[in-house]
């Protein structure tokens, strides 16, 4: 295994991420609302170690960091400063991009027939952040979190197969 | 100049007016200081085809030949784009060539190819520009003198242009498109000789070729583009989705691939969900974990072996296709651990469905330690034995659904 690949980058973070879920609560029964707690802490972890242990900054990281944040600090209703800035700078980004895409579209709207820009709106919910893209950017980024996901799956796959045991 | 021009005129030249050459010119130039420019690798493409492109113009070749040109301008965004492609060329094709819209109609195929290929447009070039344009037409006219040749000593070298289709360029994809054959198509009577080398400047283009009986204008062009970029970023798409290969068109692709990202994220939260349920039973210690060595299989593991009763457990996979039928299963009330014994005798029929799966185990990263809490574990244990049966079917689902391979071959 590549020590520097993104499946191994992403494989320490997460177990990283896995270990201090373990330490932070004690390994009680297992009841269903705390295994359903403990597994949204994972999946919140998988998503987050995913997305810092990407090379390239992407859209779609950005739009779930900012998901993750924006909901544990939702939760607490506090908000820092940094949370903050990081808001501001996301919500420009997607300002600009929303720019972008609506010059792209008046100009180039009629080149995509109406059906396919039915299917790219369903992948636009999929693919985080990909609301404010256009088309172009928006077949990139999936490309990019297709990639990502697979990386994260094989890895989660691999994890679950080796607690089962 | 101006007699050039008349001349020019005289000559019933398609419809073109020497005011509008010149108001054309003027716009030229301004239209050349808001270019954009993108392909670094054209320039040298276009510095290598050079010499073979001097070579061959100097010969009177027959018809089958073309030269190839460069076209220096950036044609997306550009609205005044049309009129300057269509300043040569007038509206008419030319002889069987279908490829270079700048060269001018002429039946007799008495015209000039060479253009400049520079894009950011200098005083200088913009004058010698118009001095080309003129000459250009001009070519048309000296049928079947020679004299136009030196009127092309001031003329850049040209570019590589396709003389079959489209050719765009962009950013890098540039060099693997290009068609660096060299292939003439000078006018039948008059010798051009093509200029010296190019002052072509470094810069980069996005070169976009109309094909034969496509329009020319600027929004289609950016369309016809576009379209390109796409298409090419779908093919990217078809090698990551699996089992695209079958698959035709873009709806159908787009629909593969919303299909496939979904599957992923919901195997995702399923893992996530079976790694939660699964702790429950577990602790671990990662810091110690090397990163480079990869585990023997449980069954060597030290622990395993001092609980023979819980040798089923391993096995057993816990099977919530999502987190309702979790919820569903764990609500139910905790059973005697007889049960636990036909757990195990139904969990063993899964193990040999779990070792087609065990191939990623020898890539797993080892446990230091291992504690196993046999009073928590069977506690799970039971609850989890209790509906294996309902597992069992559902763990066939989920083994498809992991794999996903719409081809059921590969099954």
């Amino acid at each position: 295994m590549n020590p520097s690949s993104l499946k191994s980058r992403f494989a320490t973070r997460f177990l990283r991420a896995l270990t201090q879920i373990h330490a932070r609560k004690p390994i009680c029964p297992s009841s269903p609302t705390e295994i359903f707690r403990r597994y949204r802490r994972i999946k919140a972890a998988a998503d987050k170690s995913m997305a810092y242990s990407v090379r390239s900054r992407r859209t779609w990281t950005g739009a779930v960091l900012w998901k993750l944040r924006s909901r544990s600090c939702g939760r607490r209703s506090v908000k820092t400063s940094t949370l903050v800035k990081s808001q501001q700078a996301i919500e420009k980004k997607t300002r600009h991009e929303k720019q972008n895409k609506n010059t792209t579209t008046t100009t180039g709207g009629h080149g995509v027939g109406f059906g396919v820009e039915a299917t790219a709106s369903e992948l636009r919910e999929l693919v985080p952040g990909g609301e404010a893209m256009d088309y172009c950017n928006l077949l990139d980024e999936t490309a990019h979190y297709i990639k990502c996901l697979t990386t994260q799956v094989k890895v989660m796959k691999k994890i679950a197969d080796f607690y089962s045991l | 100049m101006l007699h050039r021009l008349e001349s020019l005129e005289s000559c019933n030249y398609n419809g073109m007016d020497v005011a509008v050459l010149e108001r054309q010119a003027a716009r030229l130039k301004w239209q050349q200081q808001n270019y954009v420019v993108q392909n670094n690798n054209l320039v040298e493409l276009c510095a290598s085809s050079m010499p073979q492109f001097q070579g061959l113009i100097g010969s009177n070749i027959g018809s089958g030949q073309m030269v190839q040109l460069k076209r220096p301008e950036v044609f997306l965004g550009s609205g005044d784009f049309q009129e300057f492609v269509n300043f040569p060329v007038a509206g008419a094709e030319f002889g069987d060539s279908e490829k270079l819209d700048l060269v001018p109609p002429e039946a007799a195929a008495d015209y000039c190819i060479s253009r400049t290929s520079s894009c950011q447009m200098t005083a200088l070039n913009t004058s010698v520009m118009k001095e080309e344009r003129e000459d250009m037409v001009l070519e048309k006219m000296e049928s079947t003198t020679g004299s136009g040749r030196e009127s092309f000593n001031k003329r850049k070298p040209e570019a590589v242009a396709d003389h079959k289709g489209k050719n765009k360029r962009i950013k890098g994809e540039g060099e693997s498109e290009v068609k660096t054959k060299c292939s003439t198509e000078i006018s039948r009577n008059s010798s051009k000789e093509n200029s010296k080398a190019s002052e072509v400047q470094k810069l980069d283009y996005i070169h976009v070729r109309a094909r034969r009986g496509q329009a020319t204008d600027s929004h289609s062009l950016a369309e016809r583009a576009r379209r390109e970029k796409i298409s090419m970023k779908m093919k990217c798409l078809q090698d990551l989705v699996p089992g695209c290969n079958k698959i035709t068109g873009k709806a159908g692709m787009l629909d593969e691939i919303i299909n496939y990202v979904q599957s992923l994220q919901r195997q995702v939260e399923f893992l996530s969900m079976k790694i939660a349920a699964l702790n429950s039973s577990v602790q671990f210690n990662v810091e110690n974990l090397p990163m480079k060595e990869f585990p023997a299989y449980v069954a060597n593991f030290p622990a395993a072996a001092k609980l023979p009763a819980m040798a089923g457990l391993p096995y057993f996979q816990l099977n919530p296709l999502q987190k309702e039928s979790v919820n569903c299963m764990l609500n139910e009330s905790i059973l005697p651990a007889q049960t636990a014994t036909e757990g195990i005798a139904s969990a063993s029929v899964s193990i040999s469905e779990q070792s087609l799966s065990s191939s990623s185990m020898t890539q797993l990263q080892p446990f230091s330690t291992w504690n196993m809490d046999p009073q928590g574990s069977s506690s799970n244990l039971t609850v989890i034995f209790h509906s294996s049966s309902i597992v069992r079917v559902e763990y066939i689902r989920i083994w498809h659904l992991i794999r996903y391979t719409p081809d059921t071959d590969t099954s």
